[in-house]
């Protein structure tokens, strides 16, 4: 699980709304979750497939259902991307890594 | 030891391939900190009162000055300043330099931040059970425009 693969499941706005559903309502059948959109029931399936390969969703069985459930945990891989102070300090010791190396070439030299 | 679960504070630390005396450098003189941060009028005296200055933010009222002092100093070893930029205020900046190997592990730490602003605490929200889904549309909102 990379964090490519949880901004790629929350690029879509069917997968948001999942996610949001899972969110406000709990842990409820992939059935359920179908009767809410207008598209066919194996598209829904295919939606919460990707979600589930970014570990943003967890499948469990009950009987002949299919029960799912938010996990949360995906998202500390894109708390840098909401923390804008957090990005500029990576992003500035990343330039001040690179003036080191820099530093290193000017003092050989 | 810092509390990690501190939500007024940004905590990160960089392993830097080169000896504490050289990122010393780095961190204090006023012309090699322009390179990789911000053009300043640093000195490396406590009590020195400086600014770092760049562009101006306007979505954010940011004016492009961020108002500094510095606070403590131990050469390379600790260099704390205090970081305003006119609007929040009470926030500090301390740089860390433990010799690690050849290189050097450099620890940050931006403190002073409020509990009460959402972008910096969304992410604390989320990961302690208390997201709501306006905090997911705002999140979402936000990885649209990556």
């Amino acid at each position: 699980m990379t964090a490519d693969h949880v901004f790629t499941a929350l690029a879509s706005p069917a997968r948001r709304e999942l996610l949001r559903l899972l969110l406000d309502e709990g842990v409820q059948p992939a059935g359920r979750l179908a009767e809410r959109f207008d598209m066919s029931r194996p598209s829904v399936s295919e939606h919460l497939k990707v979600l589930k390969d970014a570990g943003l969703v967890a499948e469990t069985r009950r009987g002949r259902e299919r029960l799912y459930r938010l996990e949360a945990a995906p998202l500390m891989e894109i708390r840098d991307w909401l923390s804008p102070y957090e990005r500029f300090w990576r992003d500035r010791i990343g330039g001040l890594s690179d003036l080191l190396d820099e530093m290193e070439d000017e003092e050989d030299a | 030891m810092p509390d990690p679960e501190d939500k007024r504070a940004i905590r990160l630390d960089q392993f830097l391939a080169h000896p504490p005396a050289k990122v010393w450098r780095a961190l204090t003189e006023p012309e090699l900190v322009a390179r990789w941060l911000m053009p300043n009028d640093f000195q490396a005296v406590v009590g020195h009162r400086f600014t770092f200055t760049t562009k101006p933010v306007e979505s954010t009222g940011f004016e492009g000055v961020v108002h500094c002092q510095v606070l403590e100093l131990e050469p390379e070893k600790l260099l704390r300043i205090s970081w305003s930029d006119g609007r929040n205020a009470d926030w500090t900046v301390t740089w860390r330099l433990e010799g690690e190997g050849r290189g050097t592990r450099l620890f940050l730490d931006h403190e002073g931040f409020d509990p009460d602003d959402a972008m910096q605490q969304m992410a604390r929200r989320i990961m302690g059970g208390g997201w709501r889904s306006r905090h997911f549309a705002a999140i979402a909102g936000v990885l649209a425009t990556l």
